[in-house]
């Protein structure tokens, strides 16, 4: 069999990105008030079939590969109970994600350091908005300015996402 | 620059998915006035914003270099593409677009490092061709994978015509010539000779007395003698461009063989600074006028390239009668046509009666019916064998007005090679 006809090779597991993966969604599953341990198996199920996806030789099942893990991570935190870290384990298993879909093996450009300008701002974002949750009074106001800041936010992210050119600069 | 790669950054489908997750877990927090989703959603939204202010803020410019290689039926891409300073390479995206003419020997090979990205594309021609290579699509992504954006390059696309190695040497055929310049005299010598030119790298069909040993051995690499020819000639080349009952799909690809084999003839022709022309009859005629040079070689194959089918078919006195009014009469005419049914062999005597020589290339399409049947067994070779009587019929028939040559094998032209290079009588007077 020559170089030409042979088939590609499966991609590597990083398990350093995957670990982190998976404490992180699986903690949150812990947290998400699931009878039984039932989100710990959901979400441990869910990482391992991303992993597999990821693994597979065509290119169309790793595409699907983020989307077991998006699916719970959401269905976990919607169902999350308020309680002292929930949140902050929520921003985090989210950061956990971002650093797994940097970490795409089928991508010689992946790696989590390289996207490392990418990761930051969400995590700077994140840290603001726990911090400012934690120590902010409780109370009409602050909750109503939180409100007008986030839907300001998504009105934001919204118009950006509409208009790519925003983020276009003439080369001088 | 082309319209795509005018555009601005795009989102690719992970960073639609990301936001639109996002954006349910924010109306779910506000329906349920749980912060958590709030808190998991956060990341979501803003990593694709993060992506576009900390990438690129406009298309990267990449230098591209990419050739089209290979012989005979064997075409190879190479190339390399090094970004502006400031991109990284690796995330550089090259994507190769092979013409649907050209089959695929192996799957794109792309070695990346910090600086290029070099690629490589392994294709073959089935059948004589001639196409267009487009410029390799460049996207810059980012590492993520959640934004992307196009690059700019000044790469050209390339054209890439295979066609049998038989027509290369076919040029040393005597042609007549129709316009004999003022103060011009006939050479009485038939083949490739005159003053010498310069030194070329040598071919491998080049004789051995017009290697240059000497050169060779100083160079290292076979080098062989140019000469300026003192024979021209003038060859009109002609493409029966109309429908036949074979289907418009069989009738494409005998086109495209044809097409090719015309600007091989051309090639070969012009070479010898013979003075060549080129009509496609479809409805109506279509001519690049008789002249040489490299410049005719250009307008010859925009011209071959741009032909296609005409579904109307116009009448063969249309298309003598065009012919007349374009060319000198006396001109060595070759036809190209596949014969698919009876009428498509009536230029032939139009052509005749007003006074062009015509010798007929007729592309076979049983080779292409067979590759395509779905019969099997005694029912393929009856039906081959009945293809066979047809076909060997029209030849035939065809011969009666003029030499016909059937061209069943698309790779190899040796025996219309071989007739037209016959020694032929000459008029008198």
């Amino acid at each position: 069999m020559t170089a030409a006809t042979a088939p590609p090779r499966r991609p590597r597991v990083r398990p350093l990105s995957l670990a982190i993966l998976f404490v992180g969604t699986t903690y949150l599953g812990y947290l998400s008030g699931f009878p039984y341990g039932l989100g710990v198996f959901v979400a441990a199920g869910a990482v391992v079939l991303a992993a597999v996806l990821r693994r597979s030789r065509s290119g169309a099942g790793a595409a699907y590969a983020p989307a077991p893990v998006l699916a719970v991570l959401a269905i976990e935190a919607a169902s999350a109970p308020v309680g002292f870290g929930t949140e902050l384990i929520a921003g985090l298993a989210a950061l956990g994600f971002l650093v797994w879909l940097a970490d795409d093996p089928a991508r010689p450009a992946g790696g989590p350091l390289r996207e490392l300008p990418t990761i930051a701002v969400p995590t700077l974002a994140l840290g603001i908005a726990w911090t400012s949750g934690l120590l902010l009074p409780t109370g009409a106001l602050p909750l109503g300015y939180a409100g007008g800041l986030l839907a300001l936010a998504l009105a934001a992210v919204a118009y950006l996402v509409i208009r790519p050119a925003v983020f276009d600069r003439e080369e001088a | 620059m082309s319209e795509r790669q005018s555009r601005s950054l795009q989102w690719r489908p992970l960073s639609v998915t990301l936001i639109g997750v996002g954006a349910v877990l924010v109306f779910s927090a506000a329906l349920t006035r749980d912060p958590v989703p709030i808190f998991l959603a956060l990341p979501l939204l803003l990593a694709p914003v993060a992506a576009g202010v900390v990438g690129p803020r406009h298309s990267p410019t990449v230098r591209m270099q990419f050739t089209v290689g290979g012989a005979a039926a064997d075409v190879e891409v190479r190339g390399v593409v090094a970004p502006e300073p400031g991109i990284d390479a690796r995330d550089l995206e090259v994507e190769v677009e092979r013409p649907s003419s050209l089959g695929e020997r192996s799957p794109l090979g792309i070695e990346r490092s910090g600086t290029e990205v070099r690629f490589r594309a392994d294709w073959f021609a089935p059948e004589p061709v001639i196409t267009v290579v487009g410029v390799p699509q460049v996207v810059w992504r980012d590492p993520m994978g959640l934004i992307e954006r196009d690059t700019r390059s000044t790469a050209q696309p390339i054209v890439v015509s295979r066609y049998p190695p038989e027509l290369l040497r076919i040029g040393a055929v005597r042609l007549e010539r129709t316009t004999a310049l003022p103060g011009e005299t006939r050479s009485r010598r038939v083949g490739e000779s005159g003053e010498f030119h310069g030194i070329r790298v040598a071919r491998p069909d080049d004789p051995p007395r017009q290697i240059n040993w000497r050169a060779s051995a100083r160079a290292g690499v076979p080098l062989a003698n140019e000469y300026d020819l003192e024979k021209t000639g003038d060859l009109l080349l002609l493409l029966d461009a109309r429908t036949t009952p074979l289907g418009a799909a069989l009738d494409e690809r005998l086109f495209s063989i044809v097409r090719a084999a015309a600007l091989g003839l051309s090639d070969s022709f012009l070479r010898v600074k013979a003075r060549v022309g080129l009509g496609i009859f479809g409805e109506f005629l279509e001519v690049v006028p008789l002249s040489t040079g490299r410049t005719q070689r250009v307008r010859i194959e925009r011209a071959l390239r741009q032909a296609r089918l005409s579904p109307v078919v116009g009448p063969a006195e249309r298309c003598a009668v065009s012919v007349r009014r374009h060319f000198p009469p006396g001109l060595t005419t070759v036809v190209f046509s596949s014969l698919g049914d009876e009428s498509s062999s009536d230029l032939t005597p139009y052509l005749r009666r007003r006074g062009y020589p015509v010798v007929v290339l007729s592309p076979s399409p049983l080779p292409l019916i067979t590759a395509d049947s779905t019969l099997s067994g005694v029912d393929e070779q009856l039906a081959r064998r009945i293809g066979n009587l047809v076909r060997r019929d029209r030849i035939a028939r065809a011969w009666q007005e003029a030499p016909t040559i059937d061209w069943s094998d698309y790779w190899s032209l040796g025996t219309f090679v071989d007739f037209v290079r016959r020694p032929r009588v000459r008029r008198v007077g």
